[in-house]
């Protein structure tokens, strides 16, 4: 019997090939796009689940409410703290702890050549005991008895040493060689600690300096993981905690202690910042709804096309019915089809999820592979297979097998008009989701566009930075260290190709948002007034590089003139309510007492999501480390050679390491930018799937009605007007969806735009645009059917009856 | 075998409500070789439809073989149909995308017979049409009343006990539709109940008795000898 259903399945395809291929072609577009959103999507919610007892092992988390309304949350706590439990609470098994090396990047030497190390990590020895590690070659013990150890994944074992075994090979960072003592696994996909290098916390505490920071119970550097017995009672081991830490902190400081299990990690969103991989729950829903939504209007080509078709096969379906078929056998069938028709596409998407995998993995930064040992990864695509074949086969399996069998040759209607209101329904549904995707591109990239083209009221052009790490000038004195940092500078400025030179506290002229609050004073201050600032500690320089507009007064004047004094820009003068004429009013900045010399215009110092706060320009040396250098044009690559020289003579043991600022600007929108690409492939599979099934619908009403276009055509009818009477039909259903799609992007484009302190406004021409975009397509779609129709021989269709 | 009573069915379009059988009452023995006569659109194919249970009457009483059919759903009445009934129609009603073979064995598939007894069957069958040689064709490689063959023999493969036939013999020439009704006249000596429309006494003169049909009603019955 069931081979009798597949026999017949796949001659019914045969016969009708050509809507097969659309159908197969559209499934798998839509099918490998389903999959590789619930690769990622299933990845995202299997995090840390393959670590032994996770449910068990906890992260300490700490709350320290800052204000009344602002509580800064951190996955990290005091190294003290990790130690006293161990010993104190019977309940602990282990505890172990990680510092993520992520706020600058770590430069590896070996053999003199410099390499950038972005997911390295101190962890204690107690690391491979709670966390799963697979160990390629070499092992924790030597690791762990020796402070000057190094740990590769498996892949920068490979980058670094190529074919070499990397256990016993020496590693120079900062000034000391580390010697590599094992390899291990890289971290799976769905791994929170997707590191790359590991380094005993104890070289790090060997420097006593660095071991009198970390003792300190203030400092919240460790992120810490607890190992409990089974069946612990969590709620009396946090309180268990608490009682630790209090006896270290003020009598009235608002810290609070949590613990966070492992497989809860993940989904964390109320963290300032967090070295270790994190979604939000939101995005994966998100991404759920769309990768559902990509399958079900493949499978809606599906459903039309075979819906459409099934007239024809009312013949067939009734003299079934009349030898005997019951409506199960003629249901089976029709599944069976669809099933023929599905696993063809499975075929296919393999084919797509694989050559895709490569660009997809770089764009996700994680590393799925499609071997035959993920099974999850198979049973997601027959997950997906199954899905669609339930999806495909329902409505027209129990249409098909519902058919009176005798209407069938009466000739007459098989098809009530709800179906073909159905239809056009589901067409409808298609391209709504289509526009919906072209309205929000064009939004997107307007957005992109009008945050890239905005005139930033200071010119970063040629402008390059580096950063002169606080670990180059430990040890010094403070005037030894500002004698270092002069010279430097001095000694840049003398380069032919070079501008001007800054030395700045802040990154550059983009700044990630310190604010400092409670340090500034002026007259008229309200007691209870006291509003964050971001402070800008430069040079008299700096204002020589990247000119900003000023509204009024002037920038500080050479030597130490202006030393007290501020510049403020247009948002801190009417924040702070100062007193006009802005320029000469008395300001406390930090202790010093000086006057408002100028005001600048305000300027995005932040990516524009965020809006802009008050800024105030200092003289200041003290802390700054980076340096704002602007080359000539055309001459970059003499100039950073040159000043690449001029870094080794003096710090051989650090690479240079620089990037311009048109650069970092547009990294700020790296996410956004993202996002702009992943909504566009969206819409490209979304627009690719809904044509190939209007380019069905379209041959087949073409072909449906060849008779009266024949007998339109003999009477007279020219061709123009019989391509649009057929495709008239069609551009409605898609102006349709335009009208429902347009309010719905409208309003979720708006949410997104909501994300921007900055922003466009959605005009009426994007959804005119979208529209015509989509009319177009459509148009080309059934057109090239239509014209072919309409353009047949009437003699032709006409006989055939 | 069939005794229906006051039978009655309506077509209802949107202003006209068309009576296609009027309070109609017959029986048909086991054996018998009853054919239907009548002007067109008095109501034959609608009343052979309601026999062969493809249909189901507005009003009245059709008790087939002792059981009261008239109420049943789709699928008893489809149950019942796939084992006693087989029809024969005036267009042959071939799947085109099956070949002969094929097509005779489909009800033997629907009834659940075992394979190799499917092609033991569908070749006797085959056989006896005199269209075995023909038995991997597709129906518009057929001339017509090779055709038909076919048909009867998907309708007799399954061993019904009644054939139903609409105008069996209307798409065909006087020599294949007499071949046609030899057939028929050996399927119902072999046991077979046989009830044929027709519009044509030549063929009416096969069976042992016709019912004329006037606007839904039974108007007379000639009993051949
Ligand atoms: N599906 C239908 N909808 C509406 N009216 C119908 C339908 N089927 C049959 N009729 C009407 O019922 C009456 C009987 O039709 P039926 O097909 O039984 O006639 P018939 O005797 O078989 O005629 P013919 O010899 O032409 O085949 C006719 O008046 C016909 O118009
Ligand atoms: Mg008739």
């Amino acid at each position: 019997m069931l081979k009798n259903y597949f026999k017949t399945a796949w001659r019914s395809f045969w016969k009708h090939r050509s809507t097969g291929f659309i159908n197969i072609a559209g499934l798998s577009v839509g099918m490998a796009a389903a999959v590789l959103i619930f690769i990622w999507v299933h990845n995202e919610f299997t995090f840390d689940d393959d670590q032994p007892d996770a449910e068990n092992v906890y992260r300490i988390t700490s709350h320290l409410a800052i204000s009344k309304n602002e509580t800064w949350v951190w996955e990290s706590a005091p190294y003290q703290l990790g130690l006293e439990a161990k010993k104190t609470m019977p309940e602990v098994v282990a505890v172990t702890r990680v510092l993520p090396f992520h706020w600058e990047p770590m430069y590896l030497s070996i053999n003199n050549e410099f390499f950038k190390e972005e997911n390295a990590a101190y962890i204690d020895e107690s690391w491979f005991n709670v966390f799963k590690t697979n160990f390629v070659s070499g092992n924790a013990i030597a690791f762990n008895q020796n402070p000057f150890s190094i740990i590769l994944s498996e892949s920068k074992a490979k980058k670094y040493f190529a074919n070499q075994d990397a256990v016993g090979k020496i590693i120079r960072i900062d000034s000391a060689n580390y010697q590599v003592q094992a390899v291990v696994k890289d971290a799976p996909a769905n791994s929170s600690f997707k590191f790359d290098l590991f380094i005993p916390i104890a070289a790090r505490q060997a420097d006593a300096q660095e071991k009198k920071n970390d003792m300190s119970w203030g400092n919240f550097s460790y992120i810490t993981f607890l190992k409990f017995k089974p069946g612990t009672n969590i709620k009396q081991a946090t309180e268990n905690l608490k009682s630790i830490i209090k006896p270290h902190r003020d009598k009235n400081d608002n810290l609070n202690i949590t613990l966070r299990n492992l497989k809860a990690m993940h989904f964390e969103s109320d963290l300032q910042n967090s070295g270790l991989v994190h979604a939000e729950k939101k995005v994966v829903y998100i991404f759920v709804i769309l990768g559902a939504l990509l399958l079900i209007i493949a499978c809606i080509n599906y459903v039309n096309l075979t819906t459409a078709r099934a007239s024809l096969r009312a013949k067939e379906v009734s003299i079934k019915k009349i030898v005997g078929a019951g409506r199960g056998h003629l249901f089976n069938q029709f599944v069976a089809e669809s099933a023929v028709i599905s696993v063809l596409a499975l075929v296919l998407t393999v084919i797509i999820v694989s050559a895709a995998l490569p660009s997809f993995n770089s764009f996700t930064n994680r590393n799925f592979s499609l071997t035959t040992g993920s099974a999850y990864l198979w049973l997601i695509m027959i997950g997906t297979l199954l899905l669609t074949i339930i999806l495909n086969s329902i409505y027209p399996a129990v249409l098909l097998s519902s058919f009176k069998p005798l209407s069938a040759f009466r000739g007459g209607s098989v098809m009530k008009i709800k179906d073909t209101s159905l239809r056009k329904g589901l067409v409808v549904l298609q391209f709504t989701f289509s526009i919906f995707l072209i309205i929000g591109v064009i939004t997107i990239y307007k957005q992109l566009s009008f945050v890239q083209s905005q005139n930033p009221g200071y010119d970063r052009s040629q402008i390059m930075s580096f950063n002169l790490s606080w670990k180059l000038l430990k040890g010094m004195k403070d005037d030894q260290k500002a004698a270092v940092k002069s010279t430097l500078k001095q000694a840049i400025l003398q380069e032919p190709f070079v501008n001007g030179v800054s030395l700045v506290g802040m990154e550059s002229i983009q700044s990630n948002g310190s604010f400092s609050s409670g340090s500034a004073d002026w007259e008229g201050r309200p007691k209870d007034f006291n509003p964050s600032i971001t402070y800008f500690n430069v040079d008299g320089d700096y204002n020589k590089l990247v000119n900003i507009n000023f509204t009024s007064g002037r920038w500080f004047f050479p030597g130490s003139v202006d030393k007290r004094n501020v510049i403020i820009n247009e948002t801190a003068a009417k924040q702070f309510n100062l007193h006009k004429p802005y320029v000469g009013q008395r300001f406390i900045a930090q202790g010093d007492t000086g006057v408002v010399v100028g005001v600048v215009k305000d300027f995005n110092f932040q990516s524009m999501h965020a809006k802009i706060t008050p800024v105030v320009f200092k003289l200041d040396q003290q802390w700054s480390s980076n340096y704002l250098v602007k080359v000539a044009p055309h001459k970059q690559a003499q100039a950073i050679a040159r000043m690449e020289s001029i870094w080794k003579q003096n710090f051989p043991d650090q690479p240079f390491s620089y990037q311009f600022l048109d650069q970092e600007f547009d990294k700020i929108y790296r996410e956004d930018a993202k996002a702009s690409t992943l909504m566009s492939g969206f819409a490209v599979v979304a627009i690719i799937i809904s044509c190939l099934g209007l380019f069905g619908l379209a041959a087949f009403t073409a072909e449906q009605r060849g008779k009266e276009i024949g007998i339109r055509k003999v009477l007279g009818a020219s061709i123009a007007g019989l391509v649009s009477l057929l495709s008239v039909e069609f551009v409605v259903l898609v102006l349709v969806a335009l009208v429902i799609a347009a309010p719905l992007a409208y309003w979720l484009m708006n949410l997104w735009l909501q994300n921007f302190a900055y922003r466009i406004s959605m005009q009426w021409w994007i959804f005119m645009a979208a529209g015509f975009v989509a009319v177009l397509i459509a148009f080309a779609t059934v057109g090239l059917q239509t014209i072919k129709a309409a353009m047949a021989n009437p003699v032709k269709s006409l006989r055939s009856e | 075998m069939i005794k229906i009573t006051n039978l009655e069915k309506f077509y209802r379009t949107e202003e006209v409500e068309t009576i296609a059988l009027n309070k109609l009452s017959m029986h048909v023995d086991t054996g018998e070789f009853v054919a239907i006569m009548g002007p067109s659109g008095c109501g034959k194919s609608t009343l052979l439809n309601i026999l062969g249970m493809l249909d189901d009457p507005d009003e009245g009483s059709y008790v087939f073989n002792d059981i009261e059919v008239a109420h049943f759903n789709e699928r008893k009445r489809a149950d019942l149909r796939k084992h006693n009934i087989g029809f024969v129609f005036q267009s042959f009603n071939l799947i085109d995308e099956l070949t002969v073979f094929e097509n005779v064995e489909l009800p033997l598939i629907y009834t659940g017979v075992s394979a190799a007894e499917r092609v033991k069957r569908v070749e006797e069958v085959l056989d006896k049409m005199q269209i075995m040689h023909r038995r991997n064709h597709y129906p518009q490689q057929l001339s017509g009343g090779q055709q038909q063959r076919v048909a009867i023999a998907r309708a007799v493969v399954n061993k019904p006990k009644l054939i139903l036939a609409d105008e069996p013999t209307g798409n065909l020439d006087s020599s294949n539709g007499n071949d046609v009704m030899e057939l028929l006249t050996d399927l119902n000596e072999q046991g077979t109940t046989i009830i044929m429309v027709t519009h044509s006494e030549h063929d009416a003169r096969y069976s042992h008795r016709i019912i004329r049909l006037l606007d839904g009603q039974t108007v007379m019955e000639n009993i051949m000898v």
